[in-house]
């Protein structure tokens, strides 16, 4: 008798959770999914904004981490999922318009529902301060003399700072004298620029701040508040689509979420961003905040994946 | 013994057939990298290549020798215990964590000898209800959970 | 930096440092400790609570975890023969056979000492020597790094306990796995077969448990007919008496300073010091014979080395603000969050903090003898639990452990799968230490070799002009394989 009352106040669940309305919405725990290891960059931005989107959103929300295959592991598990809300990946520009187009993965452009961007970075390169180069024409000059001899660095194939370097060089029209070598993260392209096996590499301001280096350019679209002496890609000569580069991320559910539930979700996230707390987060861990809405986030992340679409070509990925 | 002497003959013969395959599927995908060294399979190739030098030697020297692997006990209880632990490992994604792991415990235990109904009870529903607890309920960090709620 | 050494011990000492350091250091090590689970998920547990702390507790909290499991984890590994990290699998292969002989107690009391040992020296270089060894680490860029790598695989020849030819197929074998998933330096897909989990390779942890925690349960179903048999004979950690050392500092000293010097050096690792440290023990310990068998300088060489490098990491991520290891890294980004950066000047801006750290990180390894000891009384009640009981905990356990690495499913998977292969090679008498060897070198060995190939237009031989450091170890690799064969021929012609 028991068995059988559990049996059917768990059936009752169910049903109730199939057919809840959305202005119900949330009934149970979000899952904030960061598509790499805790700990890391994703996962303490997520870890930061948790709290105040739980809180925005008048339920409950954490965070779990599915690392591999650069973020896009994660994604791929998520795009099979049911839209129903309560799963959201932090994705960054290369997990969402980058991997698809280089890898066979199973979701591409229409796989998503964009909830909100979050935070925008846009990415310098760099030279070790000790390095004899002070602008972009030295770097050319010095390529055109000895071609095939100077190194440039990434943090992986595929990667941000891979598509950064060649931005810049296939926008100079100098990368096929140059050297690529890759390396499995920032950390040790930032530990062979300092020792002087590679001589360029490229990510972001805070990425930037941990050695003595020094920026050659930036691929924004305004010279930077905190350098203001360096030139951006554009003023050196690089046409678009390679004169801009920005490292950005935002959450994003499965395709085919119902308005409602978007709404909703959105309208957190712009609370949970707005919010002290978060602001505050994001002054002391050097995240540069950009929300963009639903709608304006979608416009945003379409007009990027055709974008990268060139970029991808011209790095020969 | 005959059985058991080429137990260890069929498992060399398997690695050898396992890199051989590995192998030529080398040469089935094409990559677009010019240069030999820097061709993604270069690596994989010698490591692949060494692997099936090992292996042959290996073989020979099974052949050759007459060393038996231990016997086995009991084949029902291994075989219980391999099936249940591959099919629990399987489904923890899809029916969640607590569920498949009483069931686990409920083949598992008497597999290995207890009989006692009651203790075979206790252990199956408070080891992985103890871990549930604390995992899902007081942590946040939820191990996955059944379809037919996200409470277990 | 050494002059704000009072004032970080007034921290240290408050009642909030005090807490942090003992239940962390309890908790690291009763986490590394229960088969399966392993540092990684020690350190994803506490995180959270470290984001609402303020910088110095955050970071200690971090490192007492962290160094308390590297220690549990030689438990586990010695009396179950389920070591939860990579780094333990050194311990295995005299720690349990030591614990069947029923001296459990003194097996973990050589390695509680060993480990205690090499945690302290690696906290006063890290005080005092920090800076310079941090330059030291510049010295090793790819070509150098692909030596020491070279060389750090010759160790499979020296654990392959049994057969030499057995034991390099493992070490194949787990280098292949190695290479399934993205190409480091093209980022092209291999020995995916078009399924999308492969893209990410096969996780280390899930193969490590598999072959070692999950398989020892079938090979535990396989033989034992006794359901009412104890695990193993175990009352709590005896401490070996000072006589017993003797003979034996020696190998310890040197255990240490590989354990110290590998940790410095980026991308390396505990597991990669652990096995170097055991390979060399085994080459010129007075005891070598033992090796394999239950010999104690087996346990001080891998675990003296294995709490070194714990130490040694930090040396770069603090001097360079180059994250040593994943555990490390971690360390930065909580850094990163307090608004600290990480980096160069990181020690010039933060001596206090820098301070705190290093000091705790001292006491940390104090710590590590009482509560090892104590914890060992405390949990040998549950080892008396009978054999039925623990196996399926384990399998349990580690289905737990490995979700929560990469908290993707397909690597239980993966687990499972290695679990029975790694029982049907255990059958046929092949070492699983070799595979684990194989496994974590690999990556680190393939992407060093194409990226020497780069840097020298694919010249091979070019690797060895102009690079002293690489052109050294890669000699000591050659003597390293060759020892053995010459000493097979001497015993041969002298037969």
């Amino acid at each position: 008798m028991k068995l059988g009352y559990l049996t059917s106040a768990a059936l009752a669940v169910v049903i109730t959770a199939g057919s809840a309305a959305a202005q119900d919405f949330p009934q149970r725990p979000i899952n904030l999914i960061a598509p790499f290891n805790a700990g890391g960059g994703t996962d303490l931005l997520l870890r930061g904004l948790a709290p105040h989107f739980a809180e925005a959103i008048g339920g409950d929300a954490f965070v779990s981490n599915m690392a591999g295959g650069s973020g896009t592991v994660a994604a791929s598990a998520l795009q099979g999922q049911r839209p129903d809300g309560y799963q959201m990946a932090y994705m960054s520009v290369t997990v969402s318009t980058i991997q698809p187009q280089i890898k066979n993965v199973p979701y591409g452009l229409d796989s998503w529902t964009p909830i909100c961007s979050i935070a925008a970075s846009p990415t310098m390169l760099f030279v070790s301060a000790d390095s004899p180069y002070q602008s972009m024409e030295d770097v050319v000059a010095a390529v055109k003399a000895d071609p095939g001899k100077l190194v440039y660095g990434s943090s992986g194939p595929g990667a941000i700072t891979h598509l950064t370097m060649v931005s810049a060089f296939a926008g100079l029209g100098i990368i096929d004298d140059m050297k690529h070598l890759p390396f499995q993260g920032s950390g040790p392209a930032i530990k062979e620029l300092t020792a002087g096996n590679i001589q360029f590499f490229g990510d972001t301001e805070l990425l930037m701040k941990r050695g003595d280096f020094r920026p050659l350019m930036v691929f924004n679209n305004a010279r930077l508040e905190n350098f203001p002496d360096v030139p951006t890609a554009t003023e050196v000569g690089i046409e678009a689509p390679l004169n801009e580069l920005y490292l950005w991320g935002g959450l994003f559910a499965p395709a085919g979420l119902e308005p409602e539930v978007t709404a909703t979700l959105e309208s957190a996230c712009e609370t949970a961003v707005a919010s002290d707390g978060f602001q505050e987060f994001a002054a002391n861990s050097g995240t540069i905040i950009n929300y963009r809405g639903a709608e304006e986030f979608d416009a945003f992340y379409r007009a990027q994946y055709e974008a990268n679409a060139g970029l991808i070509e011209a790095a020969g990925l | 013994m005959q059985r058991i002497a080429n137990e260890r003959v069929i498992v060399q013969l398997g690695l050898l057939i396992v890199a051989v395959a590995l192998y030529a599927s080398t040469f089935a995908q094409s990559f677009s990298a010019s240069d030999l060294a820097q061709s993604p399979m270069f690596f994989p190739r010698i490591i692949l290549t060494l692997w099936i030098g090992l292996s042959v030697i290996a073989l020979v020297q099974a052949i050759r020798k007459d060393d038996r692997a231990t016997p086995i006990a009991s084949w029902t209880r291994i075989g219980i215990i391999l099936v249940a632990a591959l099919a629990y490992t399987n489904v923890i994604g899809s029916e969640g964590f607590f569920l498949p792991s009483v069931v686990f415990a409920l083949i598992c235990l008497p597999a290995f000898g207890i009989r006692n109904p009651l203790l075979v009870g206790l252990f199956a529903i408070l080891v992985p209800g103890a871990l549930l607890l604390l995992f899902n309920h007081t942590l946040g960090m939820p191990l996955p959970t059944s379809r037919f709620s996200y409470l277990f | 930096m050494l002059s704000s050494l009072p004032e970080a011990i007034g921290i240290l000492l408050s009642l909030e440092g005090l807490l942090v350091l003992v239940l962390g250091t309890v908790l690291g090590i009763v986490l590394g400790a229960m088969p399966g689970i392993g540092s990684t998920v020690a350190v994803a547990i506490v995180l959270p609570f470290t984001l609402t702390m303020s910088q110095a507790p955050a970071i200690i909290l971090l490192l007492a975890v962290y160094a308390g499991s590297v220690y549990g984890g030689s438990i586990a590994a010695i009396l179950i023969n389920t070591p939860g990290t990579p780094q333990s699998a050194a311990t295995c292969l005299d720690g349990y056979p030591m614990a069947q002989r029923g001296e459990a107690g003194l097996a973990l009391g050589w390695a509680t000492v060993a480990s205690v040992v090499g945690g302290l020296v690696s906290a006063v270089v890290l005080i005092f020597a920090a800076p310079q060894l941090a330059a030291v680490a510049l010295e090793f860029g790819p070509i150098e790094t692909f030596a020491l790598i070279l060389l750090g695989m010759t160790c499979i020849v020296s654990v392959s306990t049994g057969s030499v030819v057995k034991g390099l197929t493992a070490g194949m074998i787990g280098i292949f796995l190695s290479t399934v998933g993205g190409d480091p330096i093209l980022g092209e897909m291999r020995f995916t077969f078009g399924n999308w989990q492969l893209f990410a390779g096969f996780n280390l942890l899930a193969v490590v448990i598999g072959v070692f925690a999950l398989s020892e349960v079938f090979m535990r179903a396989s033989v034992k007919v006794s359901t009412v048999s104890e695990l193993v004979a175990f009352n709590g950690i005896v401490l070996p008496s000072w006589q017993m050392w003797k003979g034996r500092l020696r190998n310890l000293g040197k255990s240490v300073a590989i354990g110290n010097v590998i940790g410095v050096l980026p991308g390396t690792g505990a597991a990669t010091a652990a096995f170097i440290s055991y390979a060399e023990g085994r080459r010129s310990s007075p005891n070598r014979e033992g090796f394999g068998k239950g010999e104690p300088d087996g346990i001080v060489s891998s675990e003296a080395a294995n709490n070194a490098v714990t130490g040694g990491a930090l040396v770069p991520t603090m001097a360079l603000g180059i994250p040593g290891d994943a555990i490390t890294a971690v360390m930065l980004a909580t850094l990163t969050l307090h608004g600290i950066t990480p980096g160069p000047k990181l020690v010039e801006d933060n001596p206090t903090l820098i301070a705190t750290i290093f000091a705790g990180f001292f006491v940390i390894n104090l710590l590590l003898l009482p509560l090892g000891m104590l914890l060992s009384r405390v949990a040998a009640p549950i080892l008396r639990v009978r054999e039925a009981f623990m196996m399926t905990a384990i399998v349990i356990l580690c289905a737990v452990g490995i979700y929560f690495v990469r908290g993707n499913p397909f690597d239980l998977l993966v687990m499972g799968g290695a679990g029975v292969v790694g029982f049907l090679l255990r059958r046929q008498g092949v070492p699983m230490a070799p595979l684990v060897i194989g496994m974590v070198l690999g990556p680190t060995l393939e992407l060093t070799l194409r990226q020497g190939l780069i840097l020298k237009d694919g010249n091979f031989l070019a690797f060895f002009s102009g690079h002293p450091i690489a052109l050294v170890l890669a000699l000591a690799a050659i003597g390293a394989l060759s020892l053995p064969l010459i000493r097979a021929m001497r015993k041969g012609s002298a037969a």
